[in-house]
């Protein structure tokens, strides 16, 4: 029993990480109408970044998350003006622009790992932070570093409804992603408001590459494998919605973390996608996903 | 800023989408605190106009002044800022949001949280009926409660002058009636209004001053009485027979 208490444990802090990286996937997608295909480049920078100001300046986590949440956010504003708008120059705006910006998604994939080989290089580097001893619950020892990775995501997510719930920027954004027109005759910036939201959700993506860095290595090719676990539990969730996401990433954590406690390590990642394909033949919009598109 | 120059002056615009032009040169003038009825059958290019004039779409040549700036090729929030403000045909609200935050969202530019308790205060006395649904979420109103909610949102912000999309389509007679007694009685509050309509008779009896459009250019104009027993205005308007005007009548 205690065995099972630790893979589900595992798994939703793991969890919590894919919901992160979802999350940040699906608003991207609500908001801009385009999947973000260079989301996990997104994810292995802000690592990096968090692991440089971590050695570097010698913050503490907290500060050293929360800076490199901002600086990737930063990074991915810069690279929707940059890049992706481009595009959108050509009329109709984000929601024509469709195919063109998947391949510049997947451009800027290869572009931003061979941008992090040549300054952090190939080897993994640890990330140690210094979490503490294990909490003791019963027989349990919970390590110090998943209750971090649940307890900040939460906050995280509680964050991001308030902001898009309680304020006037949340609900110009939500607008934007409703309806760019009605946005932008109700007085919205809306091209701001597309700027904040791809930031938003670079810094949820960044916020899940500091969280899993001091578990795991970092290194430049970390993000190819959480994109597919991130649009697994996006898809899952029901693509487009928020809480979808944040539900859908726990479950491919749990499901994942139970498949590899019981059934094999080896095939761990199989485990994700058996629970995509179960979802899709049960329920093709995902679990809170509506059949026709209802965004943020 | 004289008070003798006309609210919003549109000259010669031309414009349309892609390589599609729908505006040849098309002219009006809307004076201070007037109803001003902009008519015309599908096609004619009515919705361009107020599209080109708000900013959704970049009008390609001519010029518009409104409050005597020039506002042609600015941006719609910043047009809005300027205090124009457009209400789109459909009755396009956000479904997924209460009735209170679409109409909180339309304030969005005034940042002051009295002057927006004070706009909603007012929308809802204009429609008593929205303050009684207004932590409903909009996707569950009747059609005519959400062409409330878009008045009610463009209102708002305060703006000098509204533009109101075909603001009677699709909604049933009784409906239509509310809809144009409030638009009367916004324009009595100082309001300057150009309407967009496909209800020839009820809009030209609201309006001091009608236009008909055609083929993107402003065809007839006058007074509005004098219009409403005009058989051209029938006629432009059907684009049809004569034989047509007796199902007008």
């Amino acid at each position: 029993m205690d065995y099972v208490i630790d893979l589900v444990v595992i798994g939703l802090s793991i969890g919590m990480v894919y919901a992160l990286v979802a999350l940040g996937i699906s608003l991207i997608y609500s908001g801009l109408d385009i999947i973000h295909f260079a989301h996990g480049e997104i994810y292995m920078i802000g690592a990096f970044i968090g692991l440089m100001l971590f050695q570097k300046t010698g913050l503490p986590y907290v500060p050293t998350l929360l800076l490199a949440v901002f600086l990737t956010g930063l990074i991915g504003i810069l690279i929707e003006r940059v890049f992706y708008r481009r595009l959108t120059r050509a009329g109709g705006g984000y929601t024509v622009a469709g195919m063109g910006m998947v391949i510049v998604g997947f451009g800027m994939s290869i572009v931003l790992q061979n941008v992090a080989f040549l300054i952090w290089g190939p080897k993994p580097l640890p990330f140690p932070v210094p979490f503490g001893l294990p909490v003791e619950i019963g027989n349990l020892a919970l390590p110090m570093s998943y209750i971090w990775i649940v307890v900040t995501a939460l906050v995280l997510m509680v964050i991001l409804n308030l902001v898009l719930k309680k304020t006037m920027i949340g609900l110009a954004m939500r607008a934007v992603a409703h309806n760019k027109d009605i946005a932008y005759l109700s007085g919205v910036n809306v091209p701001l408001m597309i700027s904040m939201i791809f930031g938003i959700g670079c810094a949820l993506g960044a916020a899940a590459g500091v969280l899993i860095a001091p578990i795991n290595y970092v290194q430049v090719q970390m993000g190819t494998g959480i994109l597919i676990k991130a649009f697994a539990a996006a898809i899952v969730g029901g693509f487009g919605s928020l809480p979808g996401a944040v539900l859908g990433g726990l479950l491919v954590g749990v499901v994942e973390s139970l498949g590899a406690g019981f059934v094999s390590g080896t095939y761990k990642d199989i485990f994700a996608f058996i629970l995509l394909i179960v979802v899709l033949m049960v329920k093709p919009s995902g679990i809170l996903g509506v059949a026709t598109k209802a965004k943020a | 800023m004289t008070s003798g120059e006309p609210m919003l002056h549109i000259r010669e615009l031309v414009g349309g989408y892609g390589s599609v032009q729908i505006l040849n040169g098309a002219s009006l003038k809307v004076d201070r605190g007037q109803i001003v009825a902009l008519l015309g059958g599908n096609g004619t290019g009515k919705s361009t106009l107020l599209k080109a004039t708000s900013g959704l779409i970049k009008p390609w040549g001519g010029s518009i002044t409104f409050d005597g700036e020039r506002i042609d090729g600015l941006r719609p929030d910043v047009i809005v800022r300027r205090g124009l403000v457009q209400v789109t045909q459909g009755k396009e609200a956000f479904p997924a949001m209460t009735v209170e935050e679409n109409l909180k969202l339309g304030a969005y530019v005034v940042r002051d949280r009295a002057k927006t308790a004070n706009a909603l205060e007012r929308v809802y006395t204009y429609f008593p009926v929205l303050k009684a649904k207004r932590h409903q979420l909009s996707g569950a109103l009747s059609g005519g409660q959400l062409q409330m909610v878009c008045i009610g949102r463009g209102l708002m912000s305060s703006p000098k002058m509204i533009m109101l999309d075909e603001p009677s389509a699709a909604l049933a007679p009784q409906i239509v009636m509310d809809i144009f007694r409030i638009i009367h009685r916004i324009t009595k509050d100082g309001m300057t209004v150009l309407m967009v309509e496909q209800n020839v008779r009820m809009a030209l009896l609201l309006a001091s001053y009608g236009y008909v459009i055609k083929d993107g250019v402003i065809h007839i104009e006058g007074p509005a009485d004098g219009m409403i027993y005009d058989d051209n205005v029938r006629l432009s308007y059907l684009g049809g027979t004569v034989a047509n005007r007796e199902a007008l009548l």
